[in-house]
Formats: C-alpha cells, sequence, structure tokens
C-alpha cells in the first residue's frame, strides 16, 4: 500500500504499519462508504425524513478527514500520480455522499418544517437539523405574519388553522407517504400485508425488486430491513 | 365547499336564489400568476392584486361582523339561526378563507422558490431577481441562508458545492469575466477573461454556478 518512493529515513517498520493503518481504514471504509451509500438512497426516495445516522456520519467524517491527510502526506513524499488521483477519487466520492446525504435532509426541513416540528418527526433530526429547523420556522413565521396574516381581520390571523372557529391545524403541509417507491430486501421477508384490511398481501422475496406505496412500508424503512432505490 | 357552489346558492326557507358577485377573481389572478410561472422561477411581486385581496378579505369582515350583529340584535341564538344573515354570514366566512388560501399559497410557493435559490444561486442574488422581490421577501431570503450558513458552519462543512456526482477530480474550465486574484488552497491564481485552468471541481464550482465560468469539454 505504501509508495517505495520517499526518502526511507524512517525505518521500514514504522512504513509498514503506517501503510497497514491506512488499509484497514480503507477496507472499514469501503462497509462504512457501502452504509453511506445506503443511507443516501433511502433518504433520496423516501418522501418523510428518516432518522439522522449520526454514528455513520461521524465515522464518515473521520474516514474523510484520514483520507485528506493521507492525501497531504503523498503530495509532500511525491507519491505516482495514479495513487494520488485513485485516492482523490475515493476522497471525493465520500466527500458528494455526505454532502448530498445532509443537503436532501435540509431540504426536506425546508419543505415540511411546520409539520416536523409539531410531530415525533422532531426526534430523527441531529441537534444542528433541529436547531435549523427551529430557525427557519421563525423566519417563516415572521415572513408570513408580516405579509399576510396581520393585514387579516382577527380571528383569521392563525398560520395553523385557517379561522379560529377550525377544530385543528387546518394549513399545515405534509409530506405525501401514499407515494410510490422502488424497493428491495437483502433478506426474504415473506409474506407482508400492505394495506389495514389485509386484502393485499405481498410475498417479499431477497433481492426482488418492488414498488410499493411508502406507506404500506415505512415500518420496514425504519428498521432496516427494506432498502429503496 | 367547492368556491365554484358559492355562485349562487338555493336559499331553502325564502325560496330565493342567493347571487353572489364572483368573490375571489383577484385571488384566482394571483395563483394563476404562480401556475403560469415556471418552477423555480419568480414572476414580480404583484402587490397590486395582493394589496386588493388584503382589502376584500376587510371587506367581508365588516360584513360577516354586521350580520352577525343584526341575528344577536334580533335576539336570536347565534349558533343555532339559519335565516338569510347566517347563509350571508357564511359565505363571507367562506369567501374569506377562500382569498385567506390564496395569499397564502401565493407567499408560501414563492418563499420556497427564494428557498431554492440560495442553493442554486448563492449567497448574493443578482438584480434582476432582486428586484423581483418584495420589502419581506427580500429579508426572508437573508434570513434563510443565514439559517443555512449557520447549520454549514456548525458542521465545518460546504453544503452548496458537489451538486453533482463527481466524474473527475479536476476539470478544464475557461473563465469568462474578469475575477481577479483568487486563493485556492494553499496557493492563489489569477482569474482573467478567457483564460484557461485546470482545477479542483469543489473550487470551480461557486464559479460556474453563478455563470462567470464555464466547463470545458473538448
Amino acid at each position: 500500500m505504501a509508495s517505495g518512493s520517499g526518502s526511507g529515513s524512517g525505518s521500514g517498520s514504522e512504513r509498514w504499519s503506517e501503510g497497514l493503518e491506512t488499509e484497514a481504514a480503507m477496507a472499514m471504509e469501503t462497509t462504512d462508504v457501502e452504509l453511506l451509500k445506503r443511507a443516501w438512497r433511502n433518504e433520496k426516495a423516501a418522501p418523510e425524513i428518516l432518522q439522522f445516522e449520526a454514528a455513520l456520519v461521524l465515522r464518515a467524517r473521520e474516514q474523510i478527514q484520514l483520507l485528506e491527510e493521507t492525501l497531504e502526506e503523498f503530495t509532500e513524499n511525491g507519491v505516482d500520480d495514479l495513487v494520488v488521483s485513485l485516492y482523490q477519487m475515493d476522497l471525493d466520492r465520500t466527500l458528494f455522499l455526505l454532502r448530498s446525504y445532509l443537503r436532501i435532509r435540509l431540504q426536506k426541513i425546508e419543505k415540511y418544517m411546520i409539520h416536523i416540528s409539531k410531530t415525533n418527526l422532531w426526534n430523527r433530526l441531529s441537534e444542528q437539523e433541529q436547531r435549523f429547523a427551529k430557525r427557519c420556522t421563525d423566519i417563516m413565521e415572521k415572513h408570513l405574519e408580516q405579509s399576510v396574516l396581520s393585514r387579516l381581520p382577527y380571528g383569521y390571523q392563525s398560520i395553523l388553522k385557517q379561522s379560529i372557529s377550525s377544530e385543528e391545524d387546518d394549513m399545515v403541509p405534509e409530506p405525501q407517504l401514499d407515494t410510490f417507491v422502488f424497493c428491495k430486501t437483502k433478506s426474504a421477508v415473506g409474506a407482508f400485508q400492505l394495506d389495514d384490511t389485509g386484502d393485499e398481501i405481498v410475498d417479499l422475496v431477497a433481492d426482488d425488486l418492488y414498488v410499493l406505496r411508502y406507506k404500506s412500508i415505512k415500518g420496514l424503512v425504519e428498521g432496516g430491513r427494506i432498502d429503496l432505490v | 365547499m367547492a368556491f365554484s357552489d358559492l355562485s349562487h346558492l338555493w336559499h331553502r326557507q325564502t325560496n330565493k336564489w342567493i347571487y353572489l358577485i364572483m368573490y375571489g377573481r383577484r385571488a384566482s389572478q394571483l395563483l394563476r400568476e404562480l401556475a403560469c410561472s415556471e418552477t423555480g422561477q419568480l414572476t414580480t411581486f404583484n402587490s397590486d392584486a395582493f394589496d386588493q385581496v388584503i382589502k376584500e378579505c376587510n371587506e367581508h369582515n365588516l360584513q360577516l361582523q354586521s350580520l352577525i350583529r343584526k341575528i344577536e340584535d334580533e335576539n336570536l341564538d347565534i349558533q343555532t339561526t339559519r335565516n338569510e344573515d347566517h347563509f350571508g354570514a357564511v359565505i363571507h366566512h367562506l369567501s374569506l378563507i377562500r382569498n385567506k388560501h390564496c395569499l397564502m399559497a401565493y407567499m408560501y410557493n414563492r418563499a420556497e422558490t427564494i428557498q431554492s435559490l440560495r442553493w442554486k444561486v448563492g449567497p448574493v442574488l443578482p438584480q434582476e431577481i432582486q428586484e423581483k422581490l418584495n420589502y419581506s421577501e427580500e429579508e426572508y431570503f437573508k434570513n434563510h441562508s443565514a439559517a443555512i450558513e449557520s447549520y454549514m458552519s456548525e458542521l465545518d462543512l460546504d453544503l452548496t458545492v458537489d451538486m453533482v456526482p463527481p466524474k473527475d477530480p479536476y476539470i478544464r474550465v475557461r473563465v469568462l469575466d474578469d475575477i481577479g486574484e483568487v486563493c485556492l488552497g494553499d496557493h492563489s491564481i489569477s482569474l482573467t477573461k478567457h483564460s484557461l485552468h485546470f482545477l479542483r471541481r469543489t473550487d470551480a464550482e461557486p464559479f460556474i454556478s453563478q455563470g462567470i465560468m464555464e466547463e470545458f469539454l473538448e
């Protein structure tokens, strides 16, 4: 793994263990990249925001840092261009996945900020995302109040309710949970009930591709038993 | 109750048709504006139509209140009375709500587009877009941008780059406008108009999205 060039002033065993460390990091990183890719795909396809993968994100950032440091060393030691660009590609790929994952989540928060703040979806957000969501809702409320609501007659000024005579919050945009999604399971789930009445039962076989309403398989996605593609 | 149902009602008790002036026409104008604009594009804020709809709402409210008072003055139970004054009040109430929906939809949809501008364009909006926003929307853009930036700095990660999956880590670019000296990484580059460079994709992306640099494909 460690390139042969370099002054060799360090002892051979130092470079060997360094190489081993990077190799181990690369091996672990492969599994983590797979996990990150999976989390990213699920988040992309799901209509509602999913549980934040805190540990995974932390590990991904550590790998990224390690890769960046390794690349710096390589550049200093004049390592072969091909090796450098391979590591660079790896770094770029991991960074893209991480950024895209966080970005998709942020954009879902932007879209459904009020709904998320009022339901248990709130618990799926990271601490920083919660701060962002709170700030977003405050800003949005201020904007709508200033430009519309404060100018409407008393009794019609609520952002959540059509008027004070509404029984519940009837003006909050929600994600459409019955959108169709493509999905695949890694291990067989067997006979699975798609709706409440038990009329539709589907046999979920491993590695087969299905198109189902997100609502029906919500539980399976949350439990990590099915992947969205 | 669909708004089209309100254009005339058969009032059972008095056996009369109640005709209405088509309320909500101005509000529909706002919605049509939204529907006709391309996704991600904003039209100039229609403050004329907007103010008119607000005015209508307040007129509806005055009418509504006076009808309610009339019912109370006649010593009738406001909850159960079903006379023409009651139905008149209902129509004003529903028209008000219909107008509120339209106003909220107009503002909210525009706000969503404004949010997307931070991702697509960047922290500073070009003049031709700024002109289309009303005062509150300009403030909203600034505040919302600040929220995004705060989140990114908490994570120490710029999420506005890397918008497409990476193919090559480095790309050839042609500079379209004089940008001047720019510090990229640990060295600075002079980005003069028409110059060609070989840059890291993530370094070039913000310039490309602003339209002052383009990828040079042979």
